[in-house]
């Protein structure tokens, strides 16, 4: 048994939520009715809506993100659960801009859904709206895969370089392919050494045995193709670059961006292990890492694993990133 | 009580009936939702037309066409989980939108025109096109038949409607699922027709309230 601390079963969300709005409240408003957050601050250059949503457990993602420089709103839904198109609704209309709202959507089947439904019923009343797909995975890249790569840790780098060109006043067009092409400039790769437990039921999601390593999970505890044994993190950590870097193709002078990401029960000693080998990797092959963070950011409950994301930060999209921030989970 | 005009009131009943039928088949829907999808399909439709219901009540004085279509958009969109029920609703905002443009009665053209837009919007949203056993089966047909009967009155052309969303649904029996809970099953799901399916023939069939036999009984195999 995982041991949650919560009141009861299904208090986990809501009772966090509240937490959230006001631990944050400088920052972020909470809808009472629909559950949603939004930006108590923006950019007045602003000319479009940034919003994101998604199943809860991935925390900070969405919400932590929510404020100046980042997205105007977030839609939680329940534990791994899509949100509602109702929610996603109405926060559209609450921070649609004069050009409208662009959704940031993390590649999964009831987001898509979802979400799409919320856009044809914003198209009906009358709010331009347009969707980034983010599709980061790589263990999910596979021409077997009829779904496609799944979204997973790139959606925050997304978010924050989309957040950096909305401050901008970029149109909803063009903020919309900007997302579609950083999306695909950027890769990520998990392990795990222990599943996440469900709340519901206190079980771990897959077994694995000791010294054995779900290599490429995903944060939902999607099984991976195979496992493998743990080792010494320099290798593993050799690997999931030289995979991330075959796939990417970073010119010498492409500046990358790294990041090393908890997904929920790794201690920050083991993550700031893993970028010191991260980045003797990408020394070692004359990679100009140009950014990192190193922290829990898209995490998948308590999950006993991380995942690395590299994104090639061509053309503009450094100076995205670079721009002002002020959420409660990134600030610079 | 059938005349061939559509107005604000009739539309109105047409919703009624199509409550009356989902209640009145809903353990039907049910049954076969469990032997190709999560059980929940009788459940979802059942709470939106119950949803509806106050809305509908609600409508004193003389509405439109698009207002009683409009009222069940927002019942299936705003207050039905899952996602087969606010696909419906999507369907809903698409007639109620057309609707709103034809005037104080529904047109054949206008009718052509929503569930035209409606079938386009599922098609998007549910990435689902003819063949995958989705409701997509028994619209498509449907669409095809009211942009058919152009020329024809509202009430002749959502007949034709309907016998294409029929056909639509006892072509999906034999089909495998691709798309939706029903495509875990693979072969296992064929030889029953889709749920989703018989929903839009009886949203259609109520409309000349015409009660017809649930389903095709699932062919051998």
């Amino acid at each position: 048994m995982a041991g949650y601390f919560e009141n009861g079963p299904g208090d986990l969300v809501p009772d966090a939520l509240s937490g959230f709005a006001r631990a944050h409240a400088d920052l972020v408003a909470h809808d009472p009715v629909d559950g949603f957050f939004t930006a108590r601050h923006s950019s007045a250059a602003r000319r479009v809506g940034l919003l994101s949503g998604g199943g809860s457990g991935h925390e900070p993602l969405h919400a932590g993100y929510v404020g100046a420089g980042m997205l105007d709103a977030a839609c939680p839904g329940r534990v791994f659960a899509s949100p509602h198109n109702r929610q996603i609704f109405r926060a559209s209309g609450a921070v649609a801009g004069p050009e409208g709202v662009l959704h940031i959507v993390k590649n999964y089947t009831g987001d898509r859904i979802n979400f799409g439904i919320a856009a044809e019923r914003l198209a009906d009343a009358g709010i331009a709206c347009a969707r980034v797909l983010v599709d980061d995975d790589l263990a999910s890249d596979s021409e077997g895969v009829a779904a496609g790569r799944r979204g997973t840790g790139a959606t925050m780098l997304v978010e924050k370089v989309l957040g950096g060109a909305a401050d901008t006043g970029m149109g909803l067009d063009a903020l919309a392919e900007l997302g579609t092409a950083v999306t695909s400039r950027c890769r990520t790769l998990a392990a795990a050494s222990a599943a996440h437990h469900a709340p519901a039921t206190g079980e771990p999601a897959f077994g694995l045995l000791p010294g054995e390593l779900e290599y490429g999970v995903g944060i939902h505890g999607e099984r991976a193709d195979r496992t493998r044994s743990q080792g010494r993190v320099g290798a593993l950590v050799e690997d999931m670059a030289g995979a991330l870097l075959d796939a990417l193709r970073p010119g010498p002078d492409d500046p990358v961006v790294a990041l090393v990401n908890g997904l929920g029960s790794v201690t920050s000693l083991e993550l700031y292990g893993i970028f010191g080998e991260l980045g003797r990797v990408l020394d070692a092959r004359r990679v100009r890492l140009a950014r990192h963070l190193v922290g829990n950011y898209v995490t998948a409950l308590d999950m006993r694993g991380f995942s690395l994301t590299l994104m090639v930060a061509d053309g503009d999209t450094l100076d995205f990133y670079d721009a002002p921030v002020r959420t409660p989970a990134l600030s610079w | 009580m059938t005349t061939d005009t559509f107005d604000g009131l009739r539309t109105h009943d047409w919703m009624r009936r199509f409550a009356e039928l989902v209640y009145a088949t809903e353990a039907e829907l049910t049954a076969l939702d469990q032997q190709a999808g999560d059980g929940d399909f009788g459940t979802n439709l059942a709470a939106g037309v119950s949803a509806a219901g106050p809305l509908l009540d609600r409508m004193g004085g003389p509405v439109g066409p698009a207002e009683p279509l409009g009222a069940m958009a927002t019942a299936f969109l705003d207050e039905i989980g899952g996602t087969s029920g606010p696909l419906f609703g999507l369907l809903f905002q698409a007639l109620s939108r057309a609707a709103a443009g034809s005037g104080p009665t529904l047109t054949t053209a206008a009718l052509a025109e929503g569930a035209t837009q409606g079938l386009a919007a599922i098609r998007r949203v549910g990435d689902a096109s003819p063949g995958d056993k989705t409701l997509v089966d028994a619209l498509t047909p449907a669409v095809a038949a009211l942009r058919a009967a152009e020329g024809a009155s509202p009430a002749t052309a959502l007949a034709a409607a309907a016998d294409g969303a029929w056909q639509g649904v006892r072509d999906t029996a034999s089909l495998t699922a691709r798309m939706g809970r029903a495509s875990y099953l693979g072969e296992r799901a064929s030889g029953i027709p889709d749920p989703g399916a018989v929903g839009v023939a009886l949203f259609f069939a109520s409309a000349n309230g015409a009660v017809r036999a649930l389903a095709p009984a699932p062919e051998p195999g």
